[in-house]
């Protein structure tokens, strides 16, 4: 394939291309030089995208909150220059690197989790009782696992747990979220924490649920979906997605709202997704593939009056089709 | 000797020895445990052949990357808590949105690794605030030349680095 990479001098020139382009506002007759230019050969096009992707790929001002964004990557490389000059480079001056950051702070959480993932990825975790530990997009566990109890702890977002006995010597299986405290006796269930509730989908087997006082305990049964806040447990009758169908990398949908659906993408891919307020009430249901989301989105336009308005490859809006 | 076994030599010689290396530099035996771990899974994933004639040194090397890295999350995290701190509530961006722009901030914090200075805050002034080249110079004190060849050596590096798997 090397025969088909841009030349270093002809990237250079399409990087000025684009820079040119950037600084001069609309100008048509620079439009036009540049597109002969790209005309020109093959190999010039190649580059013009590929430089392009890049461009935009590295743009932070089309990000909401971005502002921070100079000042963090300035003072950040200032410390991090810093730390290296002290501790890799020169002497054996030594700060417990740790205690430096707050740790009350949710998005901090994954780097002190025992498991964790990031955006678009899944993971699969054979626990020491043989029990299956699966985690979805951006979540977090932590394992505790001692003489009286396998307790594993769901910082955020959502996990699957395949429960196993081999090696369970009367140890209760335990799955705590901010709202509950479940107990896993047999089968499979998901688990999900959202921002205002805890979500729980059983699909084999039974769950017991703890409530926060000793004596309530209700069961969870197979094939049920339940959704847990401060006011309680509750029945959810008709979800409008399959809740384990991304253990298998798929969204399933029953006629669900688009801008839930567009929620839902947008936990598996880096950057903003969102919808025009005129397009989130329409209804999808299909099965759509989470190992290329960009093709998913590509999709849409085909079932729904929708278009992509995509500004770059992380920002990313649905509107109504003209 | 195939890669697989050589790495799982290097393991069993060398692994307390880069544990402890690790948590000289980190202050922390949980982290230390996370990246000699790390080291490790990282020279398994390479294709080629592994030099072995200075074990300790390649060791030390993929290492000290890895720390780097940690330290990057760490510092980026660190500053932009900070920032976020100065601002008013209402304008606090969602948890959801911090993950994902402390994300995107770490991916380009590594691309741009190894720029000089100027050309890196050059760049950032451009990609970040979206001035022009004549409002970087101005702010930088330097000539509009020196921007436009900072702005595109910067993209280069970063072009080389998306794509130099595929060279």
């Amino acid at each position: 394939m090397s025969a088909a990479q841009p030349s270093a001098t002809v990237v250079k020139q399409a990087i000025q291309w684009m820079l040119r382009l950037r600084e001069s506002g609309p100008d048509q007759r620079l439009q036009r030089k540049c597109e002969q230019w790209r005309e020109a050969h093959p190999e010039h096009e190649r580059a013009w995208q590929r430089v392009l992707s890049l461009h935009q790929d590295l743009d932070l001002r089309a990000i909401p909150g971005a502002g921070l964004a100079l000042h963090t990557l300035e003072t950040s490389e200032r410390r991090l220059h810093r730390r290296q000059a002290l501790k890799l480079l020169g002497g054996a001056a030594l700060i417990g690197s740790a205690s430096w950051l707050s740790k009350d702070l949710q998005l901090l959480t994954d780097w002190r989790s025992d498991y964790s993932t990031g955006t678009g990825e899944r993971r699969s975790v054979t626990l020491p009782d043989g029990s299956l530990l699966q985690l979805n997009t951006r979540s977090a566990a932590d394992l505790a696992f001692d003489a009286r109890q396998r307790l594993i702890r769901l910082n955020h977002g959502e996990l699957m747990l395949t429960c196993s006995d081999a090696q369970a010597n009367g140890r209760p299986l335990l799955v705590q979220t901010r709202d509950a405290l479940l107990e896993g006796v047999n089968g499979r269930f998901t688990v999900r924490q959202r921002d205002d509730c805890t979500q729980v989908s059983v699909s084999a087997g039974q769950v017991a649920l703890h409530g926060a006082g000793s004596s309530a305990l209700h069961w969870l049964d197979s094939g049920q979906h339940w959704s847990i806040d401060a006011h309680g447990p509750r029945v959810v009758e008709q979800p409008d997605m399959d809740a384990a169908a991304w253990a298998d990398g798929l969204i399933v949908t029953g006629n669900m709202r688009l801008a839930d659906f567009v929620a839902e993408v947008a936990r598996y891919r880096p950057g903003f997704l969102s919808c025009s307020d005129d397009v989130a009430d329409l209804r999808l249901s299909g099965v759509y593939r989470l190992a290329d989301t960009d093709a998913l989105l590509e999709l849409l336009p085909q079932t729904l009056p929708v278009r992509l308005h995509q500004r770059t490859r992380w920002w990313v809006r649905l509107e109504r089709a003209a | 000797m195939s890669s697989q076994d050589s790495v799982h030599t290097l393991y069993s010689e060398h692994h307390g020895w880069l544990h402890n290396w690790l948590r000289s530099k980190l202050g922390n035996a949980a982290d230390a445990a996370d990246l000699a771990q790390d080291t490790f899974v990282r020279l398994l994933q390479r294709r080629d052949q592994l030099q072995l004639n200075t074990p300790r040194a390649f060791l030390r090397t993929v290492a000290r990357g890895l720390v780097i890295d940690h330290w990057r999350r760490e510092e980026l995290a660190r500053a932009y808590c900070e920032a976020l701190s100065h601002l008013p509530e209402a304008q606090a961006p969602s948890a959801e949105t911090r993950e994902l722009l402390l994300e995107l901030l770490e991916r380009i914090a590594r691309m741009l690794d190894g720029l000089k200075p100027k050309v890196r805050r050059a760049f950032l002034l451009a990609q970040c605030e979206g001035l022009s080249h004549k409002a970087i110079a101005e702010q930088m004190g330097i000539s509009l030349r020196s921007v436009e060849r900072y702005i595109a050596d910067a993209l280069y590096h970063c072009y080389q680095l998306r794509y130099e798997d595929e060279l």
